[in-house]
């Protein structure tokens, strides 16, 4: 983690586990409750992935690690900071790409980068060489100075993962990062966080795309309803649901088993 | 993608140690909260400076050219220099509250603001930088009609001690409105509710056309009750050295509406009152 920003010289605090989630319950003002007492660790440097259907917990589990949902009980520690207690320090050690485009329609590419940078306490040079570098990565140089409603939604998305990694963040979130892109931009995608997993990057993906989570990720969890249903590798998923694969052991989880594709290869005349 | 990940090149990219060290992080984190919001309104300003002066100036216009004709003198000042530094208080006023509730809706509803939220900024950190967005936009509304308004009409300053403080501190009161408004707010109609129902017959009605000595009972009662009759007030003494409440009261009113709007703020800030879910 020779890379990570972190402000006025201190340091991350050396920690066996880049993210720990303990008991975490969240309930909302409406009375809905999200996350039921979930529990996950994540080593340093892994590729864990979240899966689910819709509405499972997954984004509100992002939420309470990044400060933008309040968790109503348990532990949330990034690197060994509590998310609420050291947010400021938690915070710094995280990148969120979140699943809603959510840039500011006010700013040009370069500042939303630029500013990013500059909420993490990122000093200008560093932030004008950052920027640089990746705008460059993310084939974005030609719109730097194009306000951020005028790019289409490709360019988007590559902003928000170029702006999610701009403080050097030794904890990168994904939420459903590939979701509505094209083919290309995906298998791009895909090659850019691979390779910043393996320069040491931790990384937390949600998707709806099971080949996705294969692909990439060492471990995956499942979530369902608030809770974590099984996690484990691909493999080892596919065994702890006695079905063939992964994307049967989802259907399980969902209790959709008729869906399987074997299934429907049986059945086809 | 070519691929440059946050490892590579990391160490060349890193400013000397010292360089680092001649700006807190916190201080860059301030400095960019608030160059965000004076960014916004700057990259509108033919709305968010342009449109507010305009305005301010057909007020002068219709008051003190075509009904200044009429009214001559109010209190041994000619109408027009009566009238204002009350608009130069409502510019600075409205300024302030629209940019702050227009900024912080705006942000929540596109979702840009989870950018700032997400950062290590603290509550007091992020309730300032706010609040100060629209205080600059109104002292810059309010500093060019002076400006304007001085080579138009000799206008006096009579308690310079007494006019600064008052302006930044009706500056502050309406940009922690502004604020605690737009974060209140959860669609557009909420921020215009507030602007039209309450704020805009607040001002109108507190004095700035007129002197409240002119109107008859039970008016002239009930604008002693409009806090904004006191602003008024007080900017006016710091003006023309005329006035028609306690200025030492007023100061004090004002100075503690001041800090109670902001502690609430920040207490709505601190629990993330419809910021965090």
């Amino acid at each position: 983690m020779d890379d990570y920003f972190a402000p006025d010289g201190s340091e991350a605090v050396a920690s066996d586990k880049a993210l720990h989630i303990e008991n975490l319950v969240k309930c909302y003002p409406t009375g809905v409750e999200a996350l039921r007492g979930v529990s996950i660790d994540i080593k340093p440097g892994e590729f864990f992935g979240l899966l689910g259907p819709n509405g499972a917990g997954k984004s509100t589990l992002i939420h309470c690690t990044t400060g933008l949902a309040q968790p109503t009980s348990g532990t949330i520690r990034v690197f060994g900071h509590d998310a609420i207690g050291d947010y400021a320090e938690a915070r710094q050690a995280v990148g969120l790409a979140p699943q809603e485009v959510n840039l500011d329609w006010f700013l040009t590419a370069e500042e939303t980068l630029d500013y990013h940078a500059g909420y993490f306490g990122m000093p200008k040079r560093e932030r004008r060489e950052r920027v640089k570098e990746l705008l460059e990565t993310f084939s974005l140089t030609a719109k730097r100075d194009e306000r951020t409603r005028t790019l289409s939604g490709g360019m988007k998305r590559r902003l928000i993962l170029a702006r999610a990694l701009m403080h050097r963040p030794p904890l990168l979130i994904l939420d459903e990062p590939t979701a509505g892109v094209d083919i290309e931009l995906r298998l791009e995608l895909w090659h850019y966080v691979r390779r910043i997993n393996q320069e040491g990057t931790t990384i937390l993906l949600t998707t709806h795309y099971l080949e996705e989570a294969e692909q990439l990720c060492d471990r995956i969890a499942f979530i369902a309803e608030g809770q974590i249903a099984a996690q484990g590798s691909s493999d080892s998923l596919a065994d702890s649901y006695g079905v063939a694969n992964l994307e049967d052991a989802y259907l399980a989880l969902v209790g959709r088993k008729e869906l399987s594709r074997s299934r429907v290869e049986e059945l086809a005349p | 993608m070519s691929g440059a990940g946050p490892a590579s090149q990391s160490d060349s990219l890193r400013a000397p140690r010292s360089e680092r060290l001649s700006m807190s992080a916190a201080q860059i984190r301030f400095m960019t909260l608030w160059r965000r919001e004076v960014n916004r309104f700057m990259k509108i300003k033919k709305q968010t400076i342009g449109a507010p002066l305009l305005e301010t100036f057909l007020y002068i216009s219709v008051f003190g050219a075509a009904l200044g004709s009429r009214i001559k003198e109010l209190h041994g000042f000619e109408y027009v220099v009566f009238v204002i530094p009350g608009l130069i208080m409502m510019a600075w006023a409205t300024n302030s509250f629209a940019n702050n509730s227009s900024s912080i809706l705006q942000q929540k509803f596109q979702g840009a603001i989870h950018d700032q939220l997400s950062s290590p900024a603290s509550p007091l950190e992020l309730l300032l930088a706010f609040s100060l967005g629209g205080f600059v936009r109104g002292l810059l509304v309010a500093a060019l009609t002076f400006t304007v308004a001085s080579f138009l009409v000799d206008l006096p300053v009579e308690n310079i001690l007494v006019l600064i403080p008052a302006l930044f501190l009706v500056g502050f009161f309406f940009s922690q409105l502004g604020v605690l408004i737009g974060v209140r707010a959860e669609q557009f109609d909420d921020v215009a509710i507030a602007q039209t129902f309450v704020l805009t017959p607040l001002i109108f009605l507190g004095g700035v056309f007129y002197s409240a000595a002119l109107l008859p009972e039970p008016f002239q009662t009930l604008t002693k009750f409009d806090p904004v009759y006191y602003m008024i007030g007080l900017v006016r003494y710091g003006f023309l050295g005329y006035s028609e409440s306690s200025v030492g009261l007023s100061l004090l009113f004002l100075t503690a509406a001041t800090v109670v709007l902001t502690a609430l703020n920040l207490r709505l800030f601190s629990k993330g009152y419809r910021l965090r879910s």
